[in-house]
């Protein structure tokens, strides 16, 4: 009935500028999950908002933040890396044999960790760009090659009793009650917002997730960017080794299993587009609370740990759905709720 | 050599290309003034594209020379012509659907402050600078300049494109492809209007369009091709638009050396 009258000026009443519900649908969305979740939780089990409680939530959280960091410009730049997990775990075990079995000092130990991230990442942008092999074959074929690595180096032993700052980068707490590896996630993530915006290396990410061909004529070098790209994920999958190690002090080859999609659905969540183009560093934050916020509230539920992944499938799929309907054009839902949640916002 | 007249900007001189064993285009002279506007019309595959593409560096010719201000140059490549002031602007291609107007305008050549000696991009100072040339080169003011290029209307997209292209090189010639094809009347009118005001700041321009109407508008002289043969050229002062349509289709002829 009233659905004409935002357009009675033609065919783009968006020129002016789309009102901000639909500008921010990326956090907007995931918040209003996080605000019903909390609301629930607030009724159904209380102790759910003890800071102890919230703490665990951080830390959980931590990993994936300085994951989605670097996945958010991969998946921005059409790419995808499958590989993290894997990464991490040959990172945390190359670092860990150093330091046990060869007497390495932690640091570079530590040093060593970042290194062969940055070199797995390097490895994946080559086999993409030179070999033109598609992101997702050639990291999913990566990850087989470095889980596969780590397992033949570490040979099913579990390595622990790391010296310090291992234990405390992974579980640490800084004044007794923030979690180290969350306050290193949120820098991380915020150094990756300034990256996103502020540098050509998230420019370009748009530009060559936008539109390749177009990201060429204007001069840019999109092998080398993607290259970069994967770089940054590997290093980054590197730090989050020392993190996967510190946490439990203890490490082995098939750690990290479950990181990689994890990931990948708290980026998503958080907005940025699978298609390439478009992604958000504050998205995956809220994206990346969200998952762990739902995974904490299941535990707290007494609820059987696989059902997490249950869990996690339909928050994906009902954020993909949601942000697909919004490009589809009008009368899908998510248009719908966009478009009412725009009429709200021009009346008040 | 030097005639009478003022001396051509650009000089194309016996163009040939060919793909396989077709000859795409044949033996084409071309010259151009500053701030001229030269319409090339013809029927589809005529080799208007493919001429085209050669000064763009697109393409290699595998005959022929292009001079620019009476000096051989060689365009191997779009880095070179721009190099030389030689831009295209295509009606949707070149600019990134998700980046805003001033992303489009300075990508790959983004402007940068240095903070702590780390080069950061000016994202301030490029949206200051993408709305100044929008406005004063270009004539155009968006309403958001923050907006994605995807919700922008084919008019300022071209727009940007175009502010691109004065803003990426010392711009001197300019050729559009189509330029009012997909637009509306209203803003059909806007971008001859906004080839009138390239022409005035001396910078030449190449159009290719089907639409006689428009090339009789904004264009000094017309020519047409046919069959990869450059078939005539006409001042649109001295023509009508039964003329051109008849060299188009080959109801009348003349000797190559026009």
């Amino acid at each position: 009935m009233s659905v004409a009258a935002p357009t009675v000026d033609g065919a783009r009443p968006r020129q002016r500028g789309l009102p901000w519900p639909q500008r921010y649908v990326n956090v907007l969305g995931p918040l209003v999950m996080i605000v019903g979740l909390s609301l629930f939780m607030a009724v159904v089990h209380p102790p759910y908002f003890r800071i102890s409680n919230l703490m665990i939530i951080l830390q959980d959280a931590s990993l994936y933040m300085v994951l989605a960091m670097g996945m958010t410009l991969v998946i921005t730049g059409r790419g995808i890396d499958l590989s993290v997990g894997a990464i991490a775990a040959l990172s945390a075990v190359v670092m860990a044999m150093l330091i046990k079995d060869l007497g390495v000092s932690v640091g570079i130990g530590m040093a060593a960790a970042v290194l062969v991230g940055l070199a797995c990442g390097t490895a994946n942008g080559l086999v993409i760009t030179r070999l033109h092999v598609p992101d997702l074959i050639a990291t999913l074929s990566m990850d087989l090659v470095f889980r596969g690595i780590a397992l033949v180096l570490a040979a099913g032993v579990v390595l622990s009793q790391f010296p310090e700052p291992i234990p405390f980068l992974g579980r640490g707490r800084v004044l007794d009650i923030v979690p180290m590896p969350a306050l290193i996630g949120l820098v991380v993530l915020a150094i990756g917002w300034i990256l996103y915006h502020y540098t050509p290396l998230g420019r370009y990410a748009i530009a060559i997730g936008g539109d390749p061909e177009a990201a060429m004529l204007a001069g840019i070098d999109v092998r080398r960017h993607k290259i970069y790209q994967y770089m940054l994920m590997g290093g980054l999958a590197g730090l989050t080794g020392i993190l996967l190690t510190g946490r439990l002090n203890a490490i082995q080859a098939t750690s990290g299993m479950g990181l990689t999609l994890h990931t990948i659905a708290a980026v998503v969540v958080g907005g940025t587009s699978l298609f390439g183009g478009r992604g958000s560093m504050v998205g995956s934050l809220v994206g990346v609370l969200l998952l762990s916020m739902v995974v904490n509230a299941l535990v707290n539920l007494r609820l059987d740990f696989f059902w997490q992944q249950v869990a996690a499938g339909v928050i994906i799929i009902a954020s993909v759905g949601f942000y697909s309907s919004l490009q589809a054009g009008p009368g899908t839902l998510g248009r719908r709720l966009a478009g009412l949640a725009g009429r709200v916002q021009a009346r008040a | 050599m030097v005639t009478g007249t003022a001396a051509p900007m650009l000089e194309m001189r016996g163009i040939t290309k060919y793909f396989g064993g077709l000859c795409a285009v044949s033996a084409v002279d071309l010259d151009l003034m500053p701030g001229e506007a030269l319409a090339i019309v013809g029927d589809n595959g005529a080799g208007k594209s493919t001429l085209i593409k050669v000064l763009t560096g697109v393409f290699e010719p595998d005959e022929g020379e292009i001079r620019l201000d009476g000096k051989p140059v060689s365009i191997a490549s779009r880095r070179d012509a721009r190099a030389l002031g030689i831009e295209a602007v295509y009606q949707n291609l070149g600019l990134v659907d998700t980046l805003d107007a001033p992303g489009n305008v300075f990508l790959g050549h983004e402007l940068k402050r240095p903070v702590l000696g780390i080069p950061f991009l000016d994202n301030r100072r490029m949206a200051r600078e993408a709305a100044r040339v929008l406005q004063e080169n270009v004539g155009i003011e968006l309403p958001n300049l923050r907006e994605p290029a995807l919700h922008l209307s084919g008019g300022q997209r071209q727009a940007v494109a175009i502010a691109r292209a004065i803003y990426s090189t010392d711009l001197r010639v300019l050729v559009m492809d189509e330029p009012t094809a997909a637009l509306g009347p209203e803003e059909t009118r806007n971008t001859l209007a906004l080839m009138q005001r390239l022409k005035a700041q001396g910078i030449a321009l190449i159009v290719i369009s089907h639409n006689l109407e428009h090339v009789f508008a904004v264009a000094d002289r017309v020519m047409v091709m046919r069959g990869g043969r450059r078939v005539g050229l006409r001042t649109t002062a001295n023509s009508t638009k039964q003329e051109v349509l008849g060299l188009i289709v080959a109801a009348l002829d003349e000797p190559v050396a026009a």
